[in-house]
């Protein structure tokens, strides 16, 4: 569903992400995991085609993201570190806004049972968003991906600034769609998160992937200790 | 896709605190402006309706007397009061309304509203043109100024971008929702003008397509200052920079621009100070005929030239009374002088208005205050118009009433016009200029407004990549 060949981002000298190879299939979800400026985001970026490669590909559900820019978008949602939304919108308004937006319609009590799945409270459907923690607009923006049917969820930091509850309701929310079938990419800096939902987990540094594990192949502390150990030694890509 | 847009849109700005309070503030201003205007404007139609018909009736009420001393007895002309200077006052309020007419001297206009007021006046009224041309750009900016860039902050604009927003859109989408807010307000603001207009039957001739024109001119402004806010606010990711940006661009179009345009028409073709002017008026006059005065030279060259037309020895021989013809003579001499130095005058202000018009490509505020006074027949051109009708008539009235005593008495008599002689004057009838006058004098000015409108509309739609 999702899949990097090769793919490299400079900016001059500097390399952003340097030959990129994964490939996330239905069901599945990659928890990239990296301090700042490792890359992930850029990936993200690469793969929503808000930024141009330099070279290699990126595709979404088989379809080339720089060859079909407009195709692609129908398949994805995706929730920024800092989801926002429309503060004087309510939690409906901008569902609606959104999916609009994205040529979809639909009723109110239909945006409303997309809420619910998202795990919102009823109380919060009608509130103005600007009153909402951060775990509430990105219950929302779950809630854009399955109004949307999306294949594939693209999260640039979702837990950070999380209180345990809401990371933990969050990752929940992540495994139900992970058993919908939607492939996820997750970009993180929270192991614990990462070793809990992710199917596949990655560890990159300067735009470099460093390592890749089925989760099953690692355990949280392994997992700890070479996240700490790529962070300090100079490593090459796997 | 623009339909969803505009609709949240609106929906952020009538949700938005600042919009409420600012156009309650617009609402407020307008209606106190209005209702202060129209005071004025119904007490300006009363005076001027009761001050023309008792000078008629003045005039026409001398009695049996000299025509000459009927010429210096004079009176008084008034300018009609424009109906859509309820909207645009223009340079009414300071270039005076009326004209004492006399023989001998051309006088200029008096009694401006401004010479009624305190110098307090000097800072400027709350009048419908202010909320028209300053206020309502202010509403604009706070409206608009972060419609891009909070997209930005909030993130929300790559959401957009993967939900596939289409960029040209999202602007069509957005600049239609900034621009509904002020069209409203605008509309309504015209509405009411247009309903009060109506509601007045005895005062000056309204007419829609006057309005109408006024009102596009107006909205035209709104669209290149919505295109302005809006290219700012997609250009600059901090809404708080956009703001500002936005505010000192409001202060140079409005404020600014004109100051600077004004001083630099005045600095390349100065004006004579009034002394200068009367002065030289003075000087030319005396070297010419002197009716009162039949011994100076010009005045024994005209009375050869004319006995030798005549083929006689003596003034009193003439078919005519020598002494009215003198006089006449002497009005038309010295209605020339006036006439090539107040058209000198008229030149100066024509270049500096030139010079003025030119600077129209540094601010659209200043195209829309020319096309909004020239529409309201409050402007400089229209006062001049009124001013040399007015002299016109001075000049025919002077005619008259040399031309009664020239038939009607012999050389040296003292003649005594009987009492119905007045009510054969015909009344001065001034007309503003028509529409399509109007508008063929000021074509410059709306191209330049049109092209304000068609270059900010290519900056807003066509440079921004990144949308």
């Amino acid at each position: 569903m999702i899949k990097t060949t090769n793919l490299t981002k400079k900016y001059g000298d500097f390399t952003a992400l340097d030959n990129l190879n994964v490939e996330i299939k239905e069901g599945e979800i990659l928890c990239l995991l990296g301090a700042n400026g490792a890359g992930k985001s850029t990936t993200i970026n690469l793969l929503l085609n808000f930024i141009a490669p330099t070279s290699g590909n990126a595709y979404i559900n088989g379809l080339d993201v720089v060859k079909n820019p407009k195709k692609t978008k129908p398949y994805l949602t995706y929730i920024p570190e800092n989801l926002m939304l429309y503060p004087t919108l309510t939690a409906i308004e901008n569902l609606d806004y959104f999916l609009g937006i994205g040529g979809k319609s639909f009723s109110k009590a239909e945006l409303k049972t997309f809420l619910e799945e998202a795990g919102l409270q009823q109380e919060a459907f009608n509130k103005r968003v600007q009153f909402f923690s951060k775990g509430m607009r990105q219950k929302v923006g779950i809630a854009l991906a399955i109004a949307k049917g999306a294949k594939v969820l693209l999260l640039d930091e979702p837990t950070s600034g999380l209180d345990p509850k809401s990371s933990n309701e969050f990752g929940e929310l992540l495994k139900r769609m992970k058993n919908a079938k939607v492939a996820i990419l997750m970009a993180t800096h929270d192991i614990f998160r990462a070793k809990e939902i992710g199917t596949h987990i990655g560890i990159m540094k300067q735009g470099v992937l460093k390592h890749y594990f089925r989760n099953d192949e690692i355990t949280l502390q392994n997992l700890e200790k070479v996240y700490l150990e790529t962070m300090t030694l100079n490593n090459t890509a796997v | 896709m623009i339909r969803y847009i505009v609709k949240k849109e609106i929906k952020e700005i009538f949700r938005d605190g600042r919009f409420k309070i600012s156009a309650l503030i617009v609402f407020v201003l307008a209606v106190v402006a209005f209702f202060v205007t129209f005071k004025q404007y119904k007490n300006t139609a009363a005076q001027y309706n009761e001050a023309k018909a008792n000078e008629r009736k003045v005039w026409e009420s001398q009695g049996a007397k000299n025509p000459h001393s009927a010429a210096h007895y004079g009176n008084y002309v008034f300018k009609p009061k424009s109906p859509l200077s309820l909207i645009d006052q223009g340079v009414d309020k300071y270039t005076g309304i009326s004209v004492f007419l006399e023989a001998h001297n051309r006088n200029e206009a008096a009694f401006s509203d401004a010479a009624d007021q305190t110098a307090l006046s000097r800072f400027g009224a709350l009048t419908p043109d202010f909320i028209l041309l300053y206020i309502i750009p202010l509403i604009i900016i706070l409206i608009g100024y972060n419609i891009f860039s909070k997209e930005i902050e909030g993130s929300t604009f790559f959401i957009l971008k993967s939900q596939g927003v289409v960029g040209w859109k999202l602007f069509i989408g957005k600049w239609l929702a900034a621009l509904i807010p002020t069209l409203v307000i605008a509309t309504v603001l015209f509405v009411v003008a247009a309903v009060a207009l109506t509601s007045l039957n005895d005062f000056g001739l309204f007419e829609w397509k006057e309005i109408l024109a006024l009102y596009f001119v107006y909205v035209l402004y709104y669209l290149i200052f919505t295109n302005v806010v809006l290219f700012i606010s997609s250009k600059v990711k901090k809404s708080g920079i956009a703001l500002v940006i936005n505010l000192v661009f409001w202060v140079l179009a409005c404020f600014v621009a004109p100051k600077v345009a004004s001083n630099l028409a005045d600095a390349k073709y100065p004006y004579p100070s009034h002394q200068e002017f009367n002065e030289q008026i003075a000087n030319e006059s005396k070297q010419g005929l002197d009716g009162h005065n039949p011994w100076n030279e010009e005045s024994q060259k005209l009375r050869e030239q004319t006995l030798k037309e005549y083929k006689v020895d003596s003034v009193h021989k003439l078919p005519f009374n020598f002494n009215a013809f003198l006089m006449q003579k002497s009005e038309e001499y010295q209605a020339q002088v006036y006439a090539k130095h107040y058209g000198l005058l008229k030149e100066k202000a024509k270049k500096q208005g030139g010079v003025y018009k030119s600077l129209s490509t540094i601010s659209p505020f200043l195209p829309t205050r020319f096309l909004s006074m020239a529409i309201a027949n409050t402007d400089y051109e229209s006062h001049w118009a009124f001013t040399e009708a007015a002299e016109e008539y001075r000049v025919g009235v002077q005619r008259f009433l040399n031309g009664t005593t020239e038939k009607n008495a012999k050389y040296n008599e003292r003649y005594v016009a009987p009492a119905d002689t007045w009510s054969k004057l015909e009344e001065f009838n001034y007309e503003s200029p028509t529409f399509s006058e109007v508008y063929r004098q000021n074509t410059s000015v709306f191209s330049v407004l049109i092209i304000w409108f068609v270059f900010t509309a290519a900056l807003l739609f066509f440079t921004n990549k990144k949308y």
